[in-house]
């Protein structure tokens, strides 16, 4: 062992002896960011419909007394904390949008150990934790050398496609030593590497001067099951992993009228972006084909896209996110990300995505974390900011 | 009270609570004047939605900004888990049944409002329900800002948004369902001033200590009917000041429920009719019914002149009886 590794191993020792006694200082100062996640959460945030949530975040990252708290020209919020030094920033961020509509009724119930509601892990607890971290850190008695930049980035899920993390990154021009994506859902999760990802929604079309004789008298809804049981022949291979999912259908609206249009959501993920370019073509030739055997109108519109990408299994930031995993009596579950670790790695950056506690329901109104994990969540968080801050993880 | 001098008290007492955003100047303003606030949310069953009252109050308004002094949970002997979930996020929790014991223990809400002002110790007490759904500390800043503001002002009611015509643009401002059946007819007739306080039963408000230990407390639900009736009879209409929170999420009400609280709040009414010699020596009844509606954030009164005009019986008409009566 060189003297520098040793010095290493050293410093990353003092810092994980340190997670038991930071997981119970946290859980004693819980209500500062339990009442963002809250208040933060209570605010309806769809996808291009953040700006209130984000004008949230950015009062608390002036309450909490950050430099150049702003919001961008494309709604992100950021800030940053000023480190000891300051030769550079760990960027820390959060997305800001939910997957339920600004129509849902966004009221979180509290209980003792747990809270309940729509969002509150996906991901008012994940902004919540990153809005209030100057705060945390004061109270933990942490001050870093580097500065700290905080986001909540806008336009993360569905048909954000990352657009916010991805115009913040190629906008932002600071050095960033590194980043971590942080989510409420799940403790335990370690995304190192983004998964090449296709979205797409193919729309059929019944046109007007449809001939119901030449071609049979279905409405949307059989062309529709034909057409998808048309994909799900196309070959999903094994090796490299590659997944399909059909994620939303919709036609129709009553009991006796067919319609005359109708869409399907899905989502292709492959670890070779060869294989996802592939089936893109197959997906497209197939709405072509079907269009002209049928008579209807199939389109296929790409919502997002997205290239493989990652840091190794063996680079010093995972390695020491295991490390403190571990000691943080978290067991790691590696998963690969589809969300905005993809925007930082593709920008150049090394990072990790990491989940603060345990969740049930998930992405349904009765969604809900646990409290008690949490507090080990958080103390992961801060661990890695230090490791990262003392160069641990290069 | 003149149209304009109603119209001047409107301006002068009614808020809206983005007035008092700026919190740390609101806790200057308090400790330079040396006041202290207390808050109490009286509770019977409510673990749904206490720990998050709880957690945003204290936190925000204790821990980030020091403008509540004292934070105490009043309960009439919950059987769920009300007292656990409050106590587990940091608030006093007392048994209303444990405060003054020397004067036996009634169960209701206004039973744990009045001990608290012998339990608690602040200048000023704020009184903030515990089925809020979307707890807010506007819910506190905006009804104790009044009061560290203005000294004449002894008690501030909150209103909230009720918006039932948007077509139009115009919102009604009215109150909840016993408000505007029961109590806005009866201000009407009896108290016309008191028509200008828009949500006259909210059960969200603060007040100096000094009002609040001179008047009796009804136990039920005439709690808040009486503290405006007894407070507007010591001081006039100008001690009073209300603020516009916005929206409040709770739960509704059956119409059963109503009808027993509307029953309690005649009572109370009632009550202070005779005691104020209104029932014995009657008064002529006023025939202006009052209302509120606001456009672009300014709240007018409505006046409407409602005479409930009489027909005698039938056959006290002479045509009538010429019909029907043999000749």
């Amino acid at each position: 062992m060189t003297i520098e590794s040793k010095i290493r191993e050293d410093s990353l020792g003092k810092i994980l002896k340190k997670i038991p006694e930071q997981t119970e200082r946290l859980k004693s100062i819980r209500e500062t960011y339990l009442t963002d996640a809250v208040l933060l959460g209570e605010i309806p945030s769809p996808t291009f419909g953040e700006e209130e949530r984000i004008r949230l975040a950015l009062d608390r990252f002036r309450e909490n007394g950050l430099d150049d708290p702003e919001i961008d020209e494309f709604g992100n919020a950021s800030g940053i904390l000023p480190g000891a030094e300051g030769g550079s920033s760990i960027l820390v961020m959060a997305h800001a949008d939910s997957v339920f509509s600004a129509e849902t009724r966004h009221v979180l119930n509290v209980g003792s150990d747990s809270i309940t509601g729509p969002g509150i892990a996906d991901n008012a607890i994940g902004l919540a934790a990153v809005v209030g971290l100057p705060k945390l850190l004061d109270q933990l008695g942490v001050k870093l050398k580097d500065d700290l930049l905080l986001l909540a980035n806008v336009q993360s899920l569905g048909r954000g496609n990352l657009e916010g993390a991805r115009s913040f990154l190629e906008t932002k021009q600071r050095p960033i030593r590194a980043g971590i994506c942080v989510e409420g859902a799940t403790q335990g999760r370690l995304s190192y590497s983004g998964l090449g990802t296709l979205r797409g929604e193919i729309t059929l079309r019944i046109p007007s001067n449809y001939d119901w004789n030449s071609f049979g008298a279905s409405g949307a809804i059989s062309h529709l099951t034909r057409f998808i049981n048309q994909v799900m022949e196309i070959p999903v291979p094994k090796e490299p992993k590659t997944k399909m999912i059909f994620g939303g259908l919709r036609c129709g609206s009553t009991f006796n009228t067919s319609p005359r249009r109708g869409s399907l959501r899905f989502e292709i993920t492959s670890e070779d972006d060869a294989v996802l370019n592939d089936m893109e073509k197959q997906v497209s030739e197939l709405c072509e084909q079907f269009s002209l055997e049928t008579g209807t109108s199939v389109d296929l519109e790409v919502v997002a896209k997205r290239e493989n990408c990652g840091i190794p299994f063996s680079h010093p930031l995972v390695k020491t996110t295991r490390s403190i995993m571990n000691e943080a009596g978290i067991s790691p579950n590696v998963d690969p990300s589809t969300g905005d670790l993809n925007a930082l790695i593709l920008a150049g950056h090394p990072g990790v995505t990491v989940g603060l506690t345990t969740v049930e329901n998930l992405r349904e109104e009765n969604e809900t974390i646990q409290l008690p994990p949490l507090y080990a969540g958080l103390a992961q968080l801060v661990s890695l900011l230090q490791a990262i801050d003392l160069g641990l993880c290069e | 009270m003149t149209t304009k001098n109603k119209e001047k008290w409107l301006a002068r007492n009614t808020f809206h609570h983005g007035e008092f955003w700026d919190i740390i100047k609101l806790v200057k303003e308090k400790e330079k004047k040396g006041m202290s606030i207390s808050l109490c949310i009286p509770t019977l069953n409510e673990e749904k939605t206490i720990g998050k009252e709880v957690l945003i109050l204290r936190s925000e308004l204790m821990e980030r900004y020091p403008l509540v002094d004292e934070f105490a949970v009043i309960d009439s002997g919950s059987s769920d888990k009300t007292l656990e979930v409050a106590k587990n996020y940091g608030a006093d929790v007392y048994l209303a049944s444990d405060i003054l014991p020397e004067v036996g223990d009634k169960r209701g809400k206004g039973e744990n409002l009045w001990k608290a002002i012998h339990q608690l110790k602040g200048d000023v007490i704020c009184y903030v329900d515990a089925d809020i759904s979307n707890i807010h500390p506007r819910f506190v800043y905006g009804l104790v800002a009044p009061l560290i503001k203005q000294e004449e002002v002894q008690y501030v009611k909150a209103f909230y948004d009720r918006p039932l015509n948007y077509s139009s643009g115009l919102r009604s401002s009215g109150g909840g369902r016993v408000t505007e059946i029961l109590i806005r007819p009866l201000f009407s007739l009896f108290y016309p001033e008191l028509t200008n306080v828009i949500q006259p039963l909210s059960g969200e408000y603060a007040a100096r200590r000094e009002v609040l230990e001179v008047i009796p407390f009804p136990i039920g639900y005439g709690v808040e009917t009486s503290h405006l009736l007894d407070l507007y009879e010591k001081f006039g209409l100008d001690a009073f000041a209300q603020t516009d929170l916005d929206r409040r999420v709770h739960r509704n009400q059956t119409t059963n429920a109503l009808g027993k609280m509307s029953f309690g709040i005649l009572q109370t009414f009632f009550n202070r009719l005779h005691a104020q010699g209104k029932i014995d020596q009657m008064p002529d009844m006023e025939t202006f019914y009052r209302r509120f509606e606001v456009e672009d954030g300014v709240y007018s009164q409505l006046i409407q002149e409602v005479i409930e005009e009489e027909r005698p019986p039938m056959i006290e008409i002479e045509g009538y009886r010429k019909r029907v009566l043999p000749t």
